[in-house]
């Protein structure tokens, strides 16, 4: 909600890899799950860049997007890039519970991506809090907020903010050290998943909830994207296997970083891949250019959901 | 009255074992029961003395490891064990024998506990055993398939005991598989187990305290350190006597005082959190903690021309020990999860635990017409270890010279986003300050900019 005033997406080619991650997660849970019918509900802004991927990965037809803005909301109508896109006008926290009783989404699995642009706050859990209380089976929940550490206060304040925020699940050896540096985003993704997979016990959803997105990413800001599945009590352990593979794309241990190259430096590096070997600084600097060697290294890890342009403007 | 030749039967039925007790508990408590065993095995293989504050009884080389997993639950310890006799005597009936006397100091009394807390954890159960027989280590194992034991409700009722490996020390160790869907589901949770955790630290921190080692799913588990602050003006109180109970001497103990300062405002949102500290009255009896920063009229609270309890009183923490040669003396609950309000002892003492809460009580009313002074002093008391307070009849608090009144004051009062009350808080130098805190310095903040400096 916002972020069309802050930056244009194309200039967040982190982001952008993530989301591409995420989308192809759910796709391999539509091999295996009863998605049929599924319902997106995130906040487009006036990009709607989830929502295209949606569409045309997923094939997922209604979707609802959240605007809370005013200007934004109109521009948002105005930039629907699909006649099954709903516009909904006002805050998450109050939209929701309309929709859980919207006769049109109810009783269907929803994919709901609550893809904030700031810190894990009160309201974002309550939202959190009452999708797994009412979502239907088999939705998926995912949800993106900022992980900057200074969001969550001054170092020595962190822990107690922590607590404050996600409550009984909070180690209470919760270590000051947890909370700076990479290791804040890191303890933030476990304690979101934590506290996700405690509110599905608490109240005895059937099918639990399955962890299943855990990413890290970075373009200014460090971001910080978790979820999981809200199976239906038969799905839980066929859920859980497909989440815990070795090639389930979505569960990362390390941030992704990946390099501002331009079109044109992309298409170049990306016409040398896949190969056997690494691509090295040297085979870089022979094609015309050159990178620093973490870039490189991470263009080569997730170049194939490096944005190609024309997908950032669809 | 002639005798009618039939009679009313009165057995009991096995589900009502398996399902009805344990509805009375909570998952959680029956985990204590098994953990309070083990405990008591300790204190056996130590001979079984008084469990006081001053022992300096060193428990480090007895551990108690737990494992909870929507799967499986385990429990192993290396407190001795119980042995073969021990099983087939007493250990799986349900409710110990009138005769059967027990001066061991356990916490342990009525023959229940086990029982209960592996019935409400599952019904694939596992309790093996291996113990020192006359100088050989001899090893046994109890199986329970609990659905097929329930089919027949004839007496007499008994369980196998198998032949079994040797556990790798002298212990007991209890595993219960297809768990039932609460037990699953609480160990699913990581709230709950957190929750656990943090019982344990509280409830077994005297154990804990003295070196027992507690893992839940494989991290140690580490005791609370109960402190009260002492200064010149700040003395908590540390009271013994004995008292009788059916004929069973009871050795009674009683520590209070300022365990923090008290809280600067009575908002909602901080009264909350208030529910959740420390602060109140505590039970043990014979060295478990059965009833925790207890703020309600178990512990007196609302009683007896005793104030209800209000977050104006935070700060305090009174605890009370009962010790006991037999437990059955002690004022328990089944679930040993509070106390028996019934019971003489406890209401013998709560007389001298009031006197010191309405100490506490008017120390906070008193405090609130010169808060400059009492937090002054307040700030010179250090934090001292409840084990080395030293005796003292009553408490003493500082007296505290009452302001005279001056210029007549505004409440303010409003509501904003706690989103934006938070950057605010941020802004004006801590995450975490207060509402209260926040509102008093954008005020300032605002009256000097627009109204100046007086
Ligand atoms: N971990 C253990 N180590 C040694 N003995 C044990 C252990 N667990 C159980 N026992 C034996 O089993 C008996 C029965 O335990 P149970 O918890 O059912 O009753 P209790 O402890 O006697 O009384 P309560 O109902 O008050 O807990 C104990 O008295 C003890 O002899
Ligand atoms: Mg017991």
């Amino acid at each position: 909600m916002g972020s069309f005033n802050v930056v244009n997406y194309s200039l967040r080619p982190s982001k952008s890899v993530q989301r591409q991650i995420i989308f192809e997660g759910v796709r391999l849970l539509h091999d295996h799950l009863d998605l049929d019918g599924q319902v997106y509900v995130g906040f487009g802004s006036v990009w709607f860049t989830d929502f295209v991927l949606a569409h045309k990965l997923l094939g997922i037809r209604d979707m609802v997007s959240i605007e809370a803005d005013d200007v934004g909301f109109r521009r948002a109508k105005f930039n629907a890039p699909y006649a099954t896109v709903r516009v909904v006008h006002g805050r998450s926290t109050t939209v929701l519970p309309e929709l859980y009783k919207d006769e049109l989404i109810t009783n269907r699995p929803w994919l709901i991506w609550m893809d904030f642009d700031y810190e894990f706050d009160e309201s974002m859990k309550d939202d959190i809090r009452a999708l797994i209380e009412n979502a239907t089976e088999n939705s998926i929940l995912i949800a993106t907020f900022n992980g900057n550490e200074m969001k969550y206060g001054n170092a020595p304040e962190r822990p107690e903010r922590l607590r404050e925020l996600f409550g009984s699940v909070v180690p209470d050896e919760l270590s000051k050290k947890a909370c700076k540096d990479e290791r804040m985003q890191q303890t933030l993704a476990d304690l979101s998943l934590d506290f996700m997979r405690s509110v599905a016990a608490e109240q005895r959803r059937p099918g639990g909830f399955v962890p299943a997105f855990r990413a890290i990413y970075k373009d200014t800001t460090p971001m910080v994207t978790v979820g999981g599945i809200l199976p239906a009590k038969g799905a839980a352990r066929v859920a859980s296997d497909v989440v815990k593979r070795e090639s389930w794309p979505c569960w990362l241990s390390k941030p992704i970083v990946a390099p501002h190259l331009t079109t044109r430096e992309a298409a170049v590096l990306q016409a040398q891949l896949p190969r056997a070997g690494k691509l090295s600084r040297a085979l870089v600097q022979s094609l015309g250019f050159d990178l620093e060697d973490d870039q490189i290294e991470a263009f080569e890890a997730y170049y194939k959901h490096y944005p190609a342009f024309a997908q950032v403007i669809s | 009255m002639a005798a009618i030749e039939r009679k009313a039967d009165a057995n009991p039925t096995k589900a009502f074992f398996v399902r009805i007790i344990t509805k009375d508990i909570s998952l959680e408590d029956c985990i204590l029961d098994l953990i309070d065993n083990s405990v008591d095995g300790a204190w056996r293989c130590e001979g079984s003395r008084p469990i006081g504050l001053q022992d300096g009884t060193d428990l480090s080389k007895y551990s108690i490891m737990i494992e909870a997993t929507p799967d499986k639950f385990s429990i192993i310890d290396n407190c001795g064990g119980m042995s073969l006799d021990d099983a087939v005597e007493h250990a799986f009936s349900f409710g110990r024998e009138a005769t059967e006397d027990h001066d061991d100091y356990s916490i342990g009394v009525y023959g229940i506990g086990m029982k209960r807390a592996v019935f409400k954890l599952g019904g694939n159960i596992r309790v093996r055993s291996t113990y020192d027989d006359k100088g050989t280590r001899s090893a046994f194992a109890v199986p329970i398939n609990v659905s097929k034991w329930l089919s027949n409700d004839k007496p007499p009722w008994d369980f196998d005991i198998e032949e079994d490996e040797l556990l790798p020390n002298n212990g007991v160790e209890i595993v219960v598989q297809e768990l039932t869907p609460g037990a699953a589901g609480a160990f699913e949770s990581p709230a709950f187990l957190q929750g656990l955790r943090r019982t344990i630290a509280r409830d077994y921190a005297l154990h804990l305290n003295r070196g027992l080692r507690i893992s839940l799913n494989g991290s140690e588990i580490s005791g609370w350190k109960i402190e009260l602050r002492q200064s010149e003006d700040f003395q908590p109180m540390r009271l013994e006597y004995k008292d009788k109970a059916d004929n069973e001497e009871v050795s009674i103990e009683i520590i209070g005082g300022m365990a923090a300062p008290p809280p600067e405002s009575n908002d909602p949102e901080e009264e909350a959190d208030n529910e959740k500290q420390p602060h109140g009255w505590y039970v043990v009896c014979n060295g478990r903690i059965v009833l925790a920063g207890d703020k309600t009229a178990i512990s007196g609270w609302g009683t007896d021309d005793w104030p209800n309890w209000h977050p104006q009183y935070a700060g305090f923490i009174g605890i009370i020990l009962f010790t006991a040669a037999n437990a059955a003396a002690l004022p328990l609950t089944t679930t040993k999860r509070s106390v028996d309000i019934t019971s003489d002892i406890y209401r013998r003492a709560r007389p001298k635990m009031r006197e010191v809460s309405t100490k506490w009580i008017a120390y906070t009313n008193q405090r609130k017409q010169a808060a400059d002074e009492a937090k002054a002093k307040e700030a010179l008391a250090v934090p001292v270890s409840i084990y080395s307070v030293a005796k003292r009849a009553t408490v003493a608090l500082p007296a505290l010279v009452s302001r005279p009144a001056g210029e007549r004051l505004a409440n303010v009062h409003y509501s904003v986003p706690v989103s934006r009350l938070k950057k605010l808080a941020k802004e004006l130098g801590g995450i975490n300050m207060s509402n209260r805190e926040v509102g008093l310095k954008s005020f300032n903040y605002t009256y000097d900019d627009l109204v100046g400096g007086e």
